[in-house]
């Protein structure tokens, strides 16, 4: 018999099956098939059953504080709002007009007491009631019934130390569920010091002309490419005639491959104090004194005291959520990869600071970021190379033939006594195969169930 | 600066007189032209040793929110330099693995509309647009237009550059590295 192709929604049979897109990241051959980075078919897939499913980030709660204010964001190529309501609630709603689907809000972000559609002015509460319609009773004699035309909301919204989060699925697991072995790196991340985090106003966006993955895949499992994609960075971000060795991370390596859902990271602890005072070093050189010492003393104290376990002074780290949230603990950026077709990212960055830690280290991780992890960051500018490169490459027919290694590390991965989640060396792509094996679960499966077996 | 920008009048200052316009003029071609030539350290020296250079981002804004349509000097921006990071970045070029700018990016700064509004105490406050043409590789284009607002540090026979306001006409950044100057 031979296996039905996948239906989209949108695009009725494609022309995949489920065998054909498992075959596509093969975990044991250690290898993937570079059509998951141009396949437009695979793309609008990828649009209904990952990001039309998964929990996404879409905002901080920092950057909506009052009643009435907005952000502007993506759920994969639908744009939201979310809202901070009277009652100090979020909503986060499709922003389209139930009319004719003009976008309901064009600014960025800002303050609303309604959202009034440009077109004809179909207009909508903060809480996404249609509360207004021009010519109600001479064009539609009063017949519109408006509380069946109310703005689209997604199905459920959660916060997460201060993070907001928002699935279109009704079926989809509780975000802790969703979260796993994530949950515990996350909260190191986000919960070391009493009352949370803050952003640094204002986003950072910038077009990198690649697939998403390539980015959410680094993030989730590659410290392998930082020694030489980032080496200019490394050394130029240290003092003047620091020998390379001593601007790398010391300690163990540790990387982690959630047991499901395809998140990942990977990090450095160091067992020892020697080792520690270099790492500081590290930090002290490219962010700064302030920021390094209280995330090194302070935050490190506060969090050993919440949570009394593991060496949890991570360093060097990196992770990914699947699908599309990414940050780096330390360095603290935190990014959603906004999907732009098979072809192209749009970067959403911001500095994520614990509002516990002093103005001096806050301001260094705002400079500090710019200078590093950004647009015109020394580190991420070479990052975008890579990327963009390798998309140009995959024009070509005998390149997208072309299997690609994803072997490393492969079997050597373990539970870990400490670390959540399936744990190896720091270089491996134990969380790459996660991540790609969970891609694939994602788009043939269309039951949540299975997705964590 | 920005301040500066808003009152300035289109009457000059009755200290503008042609040759300063065309030495400070000068002095602007002559950054564009190291930048373009890839000679960062001689750029590097025509820096003043306080300064400050920015980039705010640029947001999409209602109308009765225009005030804070850039983000302010204590938030995200694209750049936000002092001689001393301005000079780790020429390292990172210098050590032969900046892959971003290896091969090298093709730039010309083209700079015009220079417009000195303000000079006393041994500064000369002026803006200029500018547009930046970048080629790299086999045919990527990049085009960044906008507006400069630069404070010049009068220092004997020439200027040092003291403070640059950069405004990106985008808000979006089209470009996957801002690995040049402006």
């Amino acid at each position: 018999m031979t296996e039905p192709f996948i239906e989209s929604e949108m695009l009725g049979a494609t022309r995949w099956t489920s065998a054909a897109i498992c075959d596509l990241v093969d975990e044991n051959k250690g290898s993937i098939d570079p059509r998951i980075y141009t396949d437009e078919q695979l793309y609008q897939l990828e649009l209904e059953r990952i990001f039309g499913r998964a929990w996404l980030c879409v905002a901080h709660e920092a950057q909506i504080p009052n009643a009435g204010d907005f952000f502007s964001t993506y759920m994969g190529e639908d744009p939201v709002l979310v809202v901070r309501q009277v009652d100090m609630s979020v909503k986060v709603l499709l922003n389209q007009c139930r009319h004719r689907g003009m976008k309901l809000c064009r600014a960025d972000l800002g303050n609303a007491k309604v959202f009034s559609c440009s077109y004809h002015g179909w207009s909508y509460a903060i809480n996404g009631d249609l509360i207004r319609v021009p010519r109600e009773e001479e064009g539609y004699k009063n017949k519109l019934i408006k509380s069946d035309w109310g703005a689209i909301e997604v199905a459920a919204v959660e916060l997460y130390h201060g993070l907001i989060f928002a699935t279109w699925d009704p079926q989809a697991p509780s975000l802790k569920t969703y979260l796993g072995d994530a949950a515990y790196y996350l909260d190191t991340f986000l919960s070391r010091h009493d009352g949370g985090t803050e952003i640094i106003g204002g986003v950072t966006k910038w077009v990198v002309k690649a697939n998403w993955k390539f980015a959410a895949e680094q993030f989730a499992s590659d410290m392998y490419h930082a020694p030489l994609s980032h080496l200019s960075a490394t050394l130029a971000a240290m003092p003047e005639g620091t020998s390379v060795s001593k601007a790398e991370w010391k300690g163990t390596g540790y990387h982690v491959r959630t047991h499901q859902g395809g998140h990942g990271t990977g990090f450095f602890s160091a067992p020892t104090e020697a080792a520690q005072m270099e790492n500081i070093q590290i930090l002290f050189g490219w962010m700064g004194e302030d920021a390094s010492k209280y995330y090194y003393t302070q935050a490190a104290e506060n969090l050993r005291q919440r949570r009394g376990d593991a060496p949890l002074v991570i360093n060097g780290a990196h992770m990914t959520i699947f699908p599309n949230l990414s940050f780096l603990p330390a360095i603290q950026t935190l990014r959603v990869w906004q999907p732009r077709g098979p072809n192209e990212i749009e970067v959403w960055a911001v500095t994520i600071v614990d509002k516990a830690a002093p103005q001096a280290a806050k301001e260094q991780w705002r400079l500090g970021n710019i200078r590093t992890f950004s647009a015109g960051g020394v580190f991420e500018q070479d990052d975008g190379e890579n990327w963009v490169m390798i998309q140009d490459v995959l024009r070509g027919y005998r390149a997208r033939k072309t299997a690609l290694n994803t072997s490393m590390g492969q079997g050597f991965a373990k539970p870990h006594e400490h670390y959540p989640g399936i744990v190896g060396d720091v270089f491996s792509e134990e969380a790459a195969r996660g991540l790609y094996s969970h891609w694939a679960k994602m788009l043939t499966t269309d039951k949540w169930a299975t997705l964590y077996d | 600066m920005t301040d500066i920008v808003m009152t300035a009048t289109v009457v000059p200052d009755s200290q503008v007189t042609p040759e300063l316009q065309y030495r400070v003029e000068q002095f602007l071609y002559l950054e564009s032209r190291l930048l373009d030539d890839r000679k960062f350290r001689l750029w590097y020296d025509m820096l003043d040793d306080d300064l400050r250079y920015t980039m705010p981002i640029r947001q999409n804004r209602l109308r009765r929110e225009q005030h804070l349509e850039y983000s302010g000097a204590v938030e995200a921006q694209f750049f936000d330099e002092t001689k001393k990071s301005i000079d780790m970045r020429i390292r990172r070029l210098e050590t032969g693995f900046a892959w971003a700018e290896d091969p090298p990016s093709r730039t010309r700064h083209l700079v015009t509309n220079v417009t000195i509004f303000h000079v006393c105490n041994e500064k000369i406050q002026l803006s200029a647009y500018f547009h930046v043409y970048r080629s790299r590789l086999e045919r990527q284009i990049e085009h960044f237009v906008g507006q400069r607002t630069d404070c010049l540090k009068i220092t004997g026979d020439s200027y040092s550059l003291l403070a640059r306001e950069i405004r990106l006409d985008q808000s979006t950044l089209m470009t996957n590295s801002l690995s040049f100057f402006f």
